[in-house]
Formats: C-alpha cells, sequence, structure tokens
C-alpha cells in the first residue's frame, strides 16, 4: 500500500476513535448540573424518617443472644444485615438493664430479662466508629449512592449524629443503679461469634431513675 | 528425540539431550502443568463438593483472567530474560486513570471547558497510560542498561504513588453500566473477561510462534549477545516487549475497575507474585528463551484453582501464603530438575 494512502488511513481511524473518545462541554454547565452531595443532609434525613421509626422492629437483645447460643445461622438469617459477603453482620437492637459502672469511654449495663440478670453489655460513649449503625438498620441502599466515598459519609454523619445528640444528653446524667432503655447497634462476627462481650453502638438512651 | 516429541518454541536448544531420558515413552515432563492441574481439581472436587460447579468454575476464570492478561505479558518479558516487577502498580495506575476520566473528565476552568469522555475514551487513555510506562521501562532498561529488577521496582513506587496522587487515596466508583459490562457482563454464555482472556492469549500465541519478533524474543532471552550481533536490534524488541505488558497490565486493571465498580488506589498489590508465579509454573524459563505462552495459561489456572481451592477448604489466609509460595518454589525444583530452568 502507498504510504500516503497509509498515512490517510492512520489518520482516520485516529480521527474515528478520538471522535467517539471525548467530548466537549462548558465548565459552568457541567459545574451546574452536578451538586455536590449533602452526606449530612441524607444522614439527617435518614435518621428521622427510616432508623427512628425503624427502631421498634429491633430484635430484643435478651431473645438475641440466646438464639445465638441455640441457632446461630437462624439468628444471623432472620436478624442481621450486611452489605457484601464476610462474616461480620449488623444487628439492629433494643433492651433493657440496669448500669453497673460508668467511665470515660463506654457505659456497663447488666441486661435484665423478666426479672432476672441476663449477661452484660457496653453501650459505647466514645468512640462511636464504623459502619454498625447505617448497615444495621438495612435500610440503606449501596446502589443508591454514585460512589463508596459519599457512601461512606454517610455513616460519618450518623455517627457524628449520635455523638452530638445521643450521647452527650446521656453521659452527663447518667449514674451506678440507674435503669436504662436502649436502642442500637451491634457488630457480631459469624465465624467467630462473641456474645458475651458484646459493644452497642446506641440510637436511642433513655434513663429511668429508680 | 522421539518422533512423538516435539519441542516447544525456543526449547530446542537446552532440552534436546535430556527430554527423552526423563520422559521415557510419556513425556511427563511435558505435560507436568497439566498433570499438576487435574491433580489439583480431584483432590478439591473430592475434599470440596462447592469446587466443581459451574458458578464456582466460572468464578475461577474470572478471577484468573486478569492474572492470565497480566502474566502474558510478564512471559513475553521472562522470555527475554527479564522480569517486571511494576505490573501490580501499572495495574491500578490504568485502572485509576480509566476510571477517573470516565468519571470526572477533565476540567480546565481557565478556558471554562469540561472535557469528557466516553467509555471508549477512557479505556484508550488507561490503555495508553500502561503502554507508556511499559515503553518507559524499556527504554530505562536498555538505554541506561538498568537491572530490569531494579528499573521496575521503581515503576512499582512511582505508579503507585502516581494512583495516590490521581486518586487522593479514595476509590473512584460508580462508573457505569456500559463500563461494568467488560467486567460483569456475559457474551454467548461465557463472562465477558474470559473472552478478553482468550483474545490476549490467542494474539500473543500467535506473537511468539507465527511472527518475527516472537522468534527475536526468544532469540534475546537465548543468547542476547549473539541476537545483537546476528543483527537483531534488541533495545528496540525489549521496549516492545515491555510496552506490551505494561498495555496488558492496563487490560487488567480496566478488567479489575470493571469487575468492581471502583477503582481502588491499593488495587493490585503482589499481583506481580502471582504473574511471575504462572509464569514459572508454566514452565517459562527466569533465564529466557525458553517457556510457551500456554504453558503460563496453565501456571495461572493453578495459581487460581490453588487460591480457590483454599478459600473453599477455610485454609487461614496466612496459610494460603505459605502454600503458594511452597508451590512455587516446588515448580521451580520440577523445572530444574528437567533440565529446563538451566
Amino acid at each position: 500500500m502507498p504510504k500516503p494512502i497509509r498515512y490517510l488511513l492512520y489518520l482516520a481511524v485516529f480521527a474515528l476513535l478520538a471522535y467517539n473518545s471525548v467530548y466537549f462541554k462548558k465548565l459552568d454547565e457541567v459545574k451546574a448540573g452536578t451538586a455536590a452531595f449533602d452526606a449530612a443532609g441524607y444522614a439527617r434525613d435518614f435518621w428521622d424518617k427510616k432508623l427512628t421509626p425503624g427502631l421498634s422492629k429491633a430484635t430484643d437483645l435478651n431473645a438475641l443472644t440466646a438464639l445465638l447460643k441455640t441457632d446461630k445461622e437462624k439468628a444471623f438469617n432472620e436478624h442481621s444485615h450486611a452489605l457484601g459477603i464476610g462474616n461480620i453482620r449488623y444487628f439492629l437492637v433494643k433492651g433493657q438493664g440496669v448500669v453497673t459502672d460508668v467511665n470515660e469511654n463506654e457505659v456497663s449495663v447488666e441486661l435484665v430479662n423478666a426479672g432476672q440478670t441476663a449477661g452484660n453489655v457496653r453501650l459505647a460513649t466514645e468512640y462511636i466508629f464504623g459502619n454498625a449503625v447505617r448497615d444495621a438498620s438495612g435500610a440503606i441502599d449501596i446502589n443508591a449512592f454514585t460512589n463508596s466515598m459519599d457512601f461512606n459519609n454517610v455513616s460519618a454523619e450518623i455517627n457524628k449524629l449520635i455523638r452530638e445528640k445521643v450521647v452527650p444528653p446521656f453521659k452527663s446524667k447518667v449514674k451506678k443503679g440507674d435503669r436504662v432503655t436502649f436502642h442500637g447497634a451491634i457488630e457480631l462476627n459469624r465465624a467467630h461469634l462473641q456474645v458475651n462481650d458484646i459493644e452497642i453502638i446506641p440510637v436511642n438512651l433513655q434513663i429511668e431513675k429508680p | 528425540m522421539p518422533q512423538d516429541i516435539q519441542p516447544i518454541a525456543g526449547e530446542k536448544q537446552t532440552t534436546e539431550g535430556r527430554l527423552p531420558a526423563l520422559q521415557g515413552r510419556f513425556p511427563i515432563a511435558r505435560f507436568q502443568s497439566l498433570i499438576a492441574l487435574f491433580l489439583l481439581c480431584l483432590a478439591l472436587s473430592i475434599m470440596s463438593d462447592k469446587f466443581l460447579t459451574f458458578s464456582n468454575l466460572w468464578n475461577v476464570m474470572r478471577q484468573i483472567s486478569v492474572n492470565i492478561c497480566i502474566s502474558v505479558g510478564m512471559t513475553l518479558i521472562v522470555l527475554t530474560a527479564g522480569i517486571d516487577l511494576s505490573v501490580g502498580s501499572v495495574l491500578a495506575l490504568c485502572g485509576a486513570i480509566t476510571a477517573g476520566l470516565l468519571k470526572n473528565g477533565i476540567e480546565i476552568p481557565s478556558q471554562n471547558l469540561y472535557i469528557g469522555f466516553t467509555v471508549l475514551g477512557a479505556i484508550l487513555a488507561g490503555g495508553l497510560t500502561g503502554s507508556a510506562l511499559g515503553a518507559f521501562n524499556g527504554w530505562a532498561i536498555t538505554r541506561f542498561s538498568v537491572p530490569p529488577f531494579v528499573a521496575t521496582l521503581a515503576m512499582l513506587t512511582v505508579a503507585r504513588g502516581l494512583t495516590m496522587l490521581w486518586t487522593g487515596g479514595f476509590p473512584i466508583s460508580g462508573l457505569g453500566d456500559t463500563f461494568l459490562f467488560i467486567g460483569t457482563g456475559w457474551f454467548l454464555g461465557i463472562p465477558v473477561p474470559v473472552w478478553i482472556s482468550i483474545v490476549v492469549v490467542a494474539l500473543a500465541v500467535f506473537l511468539t510462534d507465527k511472527t518475527r519478533i516472537g522468534r527475536y524474543i526468544y532469540a534475546i532471552g537465548g543468547n542476547e549477545s549473539a541476537s545483537r550481533l546476528s543483527g537483531i536490534n534488541v533495545s528496540k524488541v525489549k521496549i516492545i516487549v515491555y510496552t506490551l505488558a505494561g498495555a496488558l497490565a492496563a487490560v487488567g486493571g480496566i478488567m479489575v475497575t470493571s469487575r468492581l465498580d471502583s477503582a481502588q488506589p491499593n488495587a493490585g498489590i503482589s499481583y506481580e507474585l502471582d504473574s511471575i508465579a504462572a509464569v514459572v509454573i508454566g514452565g517459562t524459563s527466569l533465564s529466557g528463551g525458553r517457556g510457551s505462552i500456554l504453558g503460563t495459561v496453565l501456571g495461572a489456572l493453578i495459581i487460581g484453582v490453588l487460591n480457590n481451592g483454599l478459600v473453599l477448604l477455610n485454609v487461614s489466609p496466612f496459610w494460603q501464603q505459605v502454600v503458594k509460595g511452597l508451590v512455587i518454589l516446588l515448580a521451580v525444583i520440577i523445572d530444574k530438575s528437567n533440565g529446563k530452568g538451566e
């Protein structure tokens, strides 16, 4: 094939590829069409419209721990949520108990079941991190987000709400011997189940003075 | 040499005297990778009822497709007696470039201009990035006589750093259904990544077995000085080979990114080791000049099946690394004892 024709052919292929590869727009038009994701607003909306109403469906922690000891698979299959595959699963739980200790990072609670003590749990009051609350609800669909950063920011904002709105009023009043009612999220490992040292990320905390 | 034993390309010079004595009536050394794969599959199908299921086997094929692509490039390099430690980082950078351009395009505020990329454009940009980095590796190795190990080790760090800079350390997700089809779609009942690896392997086999540059690759690995004296432009061939390896790392990066719908800044870590393992287990000599693409495919299959089997058998990830390392060592020892690794 003669060189000029060959070069023309190369040019045509290049032009075709380039034409189908890029497009041009005015930057301000693009910016106007893509408002930044408001994770804080989404988290507040989720808290008010999905999480708080959903607390009524939380699993009773005493019943859950009993079921975990007798039929682990059923407990995980019926009461836990998680986004992906893996052994880490999240539960939305509720319960009542008596405060046995208050320290800087957590409040220890002895669970009460029909007047009987039924084990101890820890209510986290300082280190509120992770995705437990977001994922335990099972009410957020990852596919509704365009990227994982936005999705993770929602979790961070939910944790911030807990740190700012749930924990301070509780922490300022709670004392040893108080009777508390709680709703919250817990994380359990299906493969390495540990039910004797459960930490609860609180969503709702109520104190009933004795 | 018996009539029924046909040496594979490049095998002639070093194995002629040994193969018949070692192999007896059946050429075990020639089929050792295939036999190993068969025995591995047999053992796993007995030990796990989930192994020999369609869904699991397709899953294995999907997973090894990426390794096959980068291992094909690695084979070409190893055949020239080189090595490329940067494929994992190049894979991550190319995946990130592709995802970043597809998702965010390029903004030029001073001109109030936004350059958007279609899926084709983003893929081409990713592929060109991989090719350019590979070409740079080849250029550094040939122009400055830097040992391939050192040059590609430097590129490993550079490419990883560039990936972090490009992504800001965050994953880039939400790349659209068209792009996802590359990593998760099916075509004629076969996953698209498997089709891609089939095409890559077919082109590489054609390149090594049917073209002049393929013969040059074997010749350079067999004896670089003799090749140079024979008039082969060794530097040019090496740059081409490293460029191809970079392009194939980019293909792997695009497949990984598409499959996850996310470009992860830490993607591809230790992929170079899986790739080298596939090449070595597949019978390619690390001293160059001998080996085959199909052998590497078998090596990648063995590594993939082994990974899958260890997961199915619930073996701890720490032990998985130990087992994989021992398998690679065993492959090299067997290769040496057969006179192939000389």
